[in-house]
């Protein structure tokens, strides 16, 4: 080759044409690779799931895979309105304050053809409850609290709680049960339930593959199997459903929400706010604490850094979840009103110059970080000495769980708490009461007065759980209120799916049909 | 050559016992990661179980009394994450990231040795400005835009390849070429500036009086002496890239080794970790062990050193 007569000009028509050539080659075959013309349903996840087993499926990475389609629990919380329905249990009586007996639905049988029975479901809780197994239903939902069952028929079976358990259907819920075969003594990755699915195989990293269960009790889905795979990258799997690579996308950032066509935003139960260490001076006076929430412009943060479609917070619980209080208004943004407060506070000898630091956490909520620099500047502007110091999860959970730094400073916690599980008890006592991990509060009657709502049941259960949020709110203003935050699903057009409260956590197959 | 080879391999086993040391110790003063292996609501006590279950209660000293006990059992750790031996997680997605980096690697040093040449050839002329500005472009962009662009453009407003994932070679375009634009503007900046050095030589114009043909001036003797800098600059690119292509991986839903790292360490999935440094500290060894013999090969003064 003599390069001193090298030119580009004489190839660039072959090398055109031959790029071209590519392109269409490339483009066949990845238009090959979609999902078209079958009945199985693609479902993008933002990680891989770390395991799958039964007993972790209140995880939303194993939950979205795994609960109710492999595994399934003996009651279901409808995500409209909170209520408890069967699904493995056909009906529940309570027998005293510590004791329900539950009916089983009879003719189920387990992926691997052992039957699903009184003993056998027994046998599931108990696993779940051994501490050997670190599962995340008990660590998450029960705490200290223990479960025991006693086998009464071959379908009856009679649980109890250490404790007085009004609402255990409603916790049941959260109880996935697995294959008496499943081992007692180590987590799996492929899980035997009673589900409308069952696990096919799990290829590291790539892909998790569930085909229908031909056996299933209930009415046969439409869709014959699913297909998940992940992408960290909120764009590409946006990209992914657009394309038709993929027919759910369950989670995708709000800035990716940009096709209304195939985009949907659902309330997600989570909710936002800034607890604030109502220990610790200038926080410790209640007018200060007043004055940051009547600081804060609600509205300025909506529709900007934050979703539209997020709602005024008034409390720690969305409005579907039994106890939260409707009358609780939203206080308005009112700066001239919060430097009255800071002045007064001031002037009866509140060092209200004292630092306040804002801990946040990195990546806690899209746009998390700019929220809170924004909340900083606001809090500024009335008067207030604030600080922001965001940080990795890892040293943000010191400040969220006690035990707390005794030389800690006046701390403004950034949290988001998620609470789908139909009840108010899953989150009160945990942040407010005064033997709550996560409480910044110790307030002797409210705390009665929780430990009276969790032995209740009906009207004033839902009643007491209301004053106590509205104690929360008017009396101590422990917290800086946020928003009910929203999630965004984007689903093909080939798919019949409304996501809804539970997709946060759940992802039913079986509600799923195509066009 | 054995008694360098040997040397080279004893001072690799040394650095690899002092990095094993450093990071075992480094990754726990990250803190207990009880609290990000339970549920935000466990309560103190759960806590308190599962930390002394672990051993995450136990003194660094301790817990490393325990891993040299469970190493000297061919035990290197269980992921406690993933729910699996963490060494058969690493081993698993290394492949992964020495094929990214493999494929990438030899394109971008063939065609930055190709463009470079040519543009060194003449200097200051039209392919050697487009070339540098190109070579420049590439160096300089920042991989994840170039990828998340890639994919809106190539992937779904023309839908000529797919967005992500892995499989045919339609699946390898887009990651590759994202990988490739750093080190191929790196490299052809250097084979550039090397090969100008070599062209205007006593002996490359000694080799044009004896009309030795222009293509066997370049490519045979130039560009061999012109090697040495850009092995090394080629080495240190490779090294790199084997320690997980991050953002590739993590865009396009690769399951390479640099991913499993950056959330082992999020995650403080410390036997992930250990074992995921083990396996690259031992590559990159191996890989300086190879470019030391390339220079060997192609430089006869340190043969004969």
């Amino acid at each position: 080759m003599n390069f001193k007569n090298f030119s580009f000009g004489k190839y660039s028509n072959r090398w055109l044409t031959g790029a071209a050539a590519v392109a269409v080659v490339f483009g066949m075959t990845a238009n090959l690779q979609t999902v078209q013309a079958q009945k199985i349903v693609t479902v993008v996840l933002s990680e891989e799931p770390e395991g799958l087993d039964g007993c972790n499926a209140n995880r939303s990475t194993v939950g979205r895979v795994a609960k109710q389609n492999i595994v399934e629990t003996l009651t279901a919380i409808d995500p409209k309105d909170g209520a408890i329905t069967p699904r493995l249990a056909t009906s529940w009586t309570k027998m005293s304050e510590n004791t329900w007996r539950f009916e089983l639905r009879k003719g189920v049988s387990f992926h691997d053809g052992a039957p699903f029975n009184a003993e056998t479901a027994a046998k599931a809780i108990s696993r779940t409850m051994d501490s050997k197994l670190d599962c995340e239903t008990r660590t998450k939902s029960f705490g200290d609290i223990k479960l025991t069952t006693k086998v009464v028929g071959s379908h009856t079976l009679d649980i109890s709680v250490n404790k007085p358990a009004p609402i255990l259907p409603t916790r049941m819920g959260v109880v996935s049960l697995s294959s008496p075969n499943t081992p007692l003594d180590k987590l799996v990755l492929n899980p035997i339930g009673t589900g409308p699915y069952k696990f096919d195989k799990w290829t590291p990293g790539q892909e998790i593959i569930l085909t229908r269960f031909d056996g299933y009790w209930g009415k046969k889905p439409v869709v014959e199997g699913a297909r998940y795979i992940w992408r960290s990258e909120s764009t590409v799997r946006a990209a992914m459903v657009k394309v038709g690579e993929a027919d759910i996308a369950p989670n995708i950032a709000v800035q990716d929400a940009t096709d209304p066509t195939m985009d949907f935003s659902y309330p997600n139960s989570e909710t936002t706010r800034l607890r604030i260490d109502v220990t610790r001076p200038p926080l410790n006076d209640k007018r200060v604490r007043l004055a940051l929430n009547y600081a804060f412009d609600r509205d300025a943060l909506r529709g900007s850094i934050l979703s539209k479609d997020i709602e005024h917070a008034t409390q720690i619980v969305v409005p579907s979840i039994n106890g939260h209080n409707p009358a609780l208004k939203v206080r308005a943004y009112d700066p001239a009103k919060a430097r009255k407060l800071i002045a007064e506070a001031k002037a009866a000898g509140v060092p209200v110059d004292k630092e306040i630091v804002i801990i946040g956490r990195t990546n806690i909520y899209p746009n998390g970080t700019e929220a809170m620099e924004a909340m900083m500047a606001m809090f500024q502007s009335v008067g207030l000495n604030v600080k922001l110091r965001m940080m990795e999860v890892g040293s943000w959970l010191k400040y969220l769980t006690k035990p707390y730094d005794a030389n800690r400073g006046a701390i403004l916690l950034q949290a988001q708490h998620d609470n789908n599980n139909g009840d108010a008890v899953f989150s009160i006592f945990n942040k407010y009461a005064c033997g709550g991990a996560q409480s910044s509060t110790c307030d002797k009657p409210m705390d009665a007065l929780i430990s009276k709502a969790a032995t209740q049941s009906g009207v004033q259960r839902r009643d007491a759980w209301r004053e106590v949020n509205r104690i929360i709110y008017e009396d101590l203003a422990a917290d800086v209120w946020m928003y009910h935050m929203v999630g965004y699903s984007r689903v093909g057009s080939r798919i019949n799916f409304t996501p809804s409260i539970s997709t946060n956590s759940e992802l039913h197959l079986e509600e799923m049909t195509f066009k | 050559m054995a008694k360098f080879l040997g040397t080279r391999v004893l001072h690799s086993g040394i650095a690899l016992i002092g990095l094993i040391l450093a990071v075992f110790f480094l990754v726990r003063l990250t803190g207990d990661p009880t609290d990000l292996y339970l549920p935000i609501d466990a309560s103190l006590e759960t806590r308190k179980e599962f930390a002394h279950k672990h051993g995450f209660d136990r003194s660094a000293v301790e817990q490393f009394l325990v891993f040299l006990k469970d190493v000297s059992q061919g035990d290197l750790g269980y992921s406690l994450r993933k729910q699996r031996p963490a060494m058969e997680l690493v081993l698993e997605a290394y492949p992964t990231t020495l094929r990214l980096a493999g494929v990438a690697m030899t394109l971008s040093i063939a065609l930055a040795i190709v463009v470079g040449s040519i543009a060194a050839y003449r200097p200051g002329g039209v392919f050697d400005r487009i070339s540098s500005m190109a070579s420049l472009a590439g160096a300089s962009a920042p991989d994840f835009w170039i990828a998340i662009t890639g994919i809106l453009l190539f992937a779904v407003t023309f839908r000529w390849l797919p967005t992500s994932g892995v499989g045919g070679i339609e699946y390898w375009v887009l990651p590759i070429v994202v990988l490739m634009l750093r080190p191929f503007g790196l490299m052809v900046q250097v084979v550039r500036a090397s090969m100008l050095g070599a062209l205007s030589s006593a002996y490359v114009k000694t080799a044009r009086a004896k009309g030795v043909g222009e293509s066997a001036i370049i490519f045979v003797h130039a560009l061999r002496n012109a090697g040495l800098s850009v092995i090394t600059v080629a080495g240190d690119l490779t090294v790199g890239l084997i320690n997980g292509a991050v953002i590739v991986e993590t865009v396009f839903g690769w399951p390479g080794v640099g991913k499993l790292m950056i959330d082992s360490v999020i995650q403080r999935d410390f036997p992930t970790v250990q074992a995921a440094v083990m396996v690259t500290a031992m590559a990159i060894f191996l890989l300086n062990i190879v470019i030391d013999l390339l220079y060997v090969a192609l430089d006869p003064r340190i043969r004969h050193q």
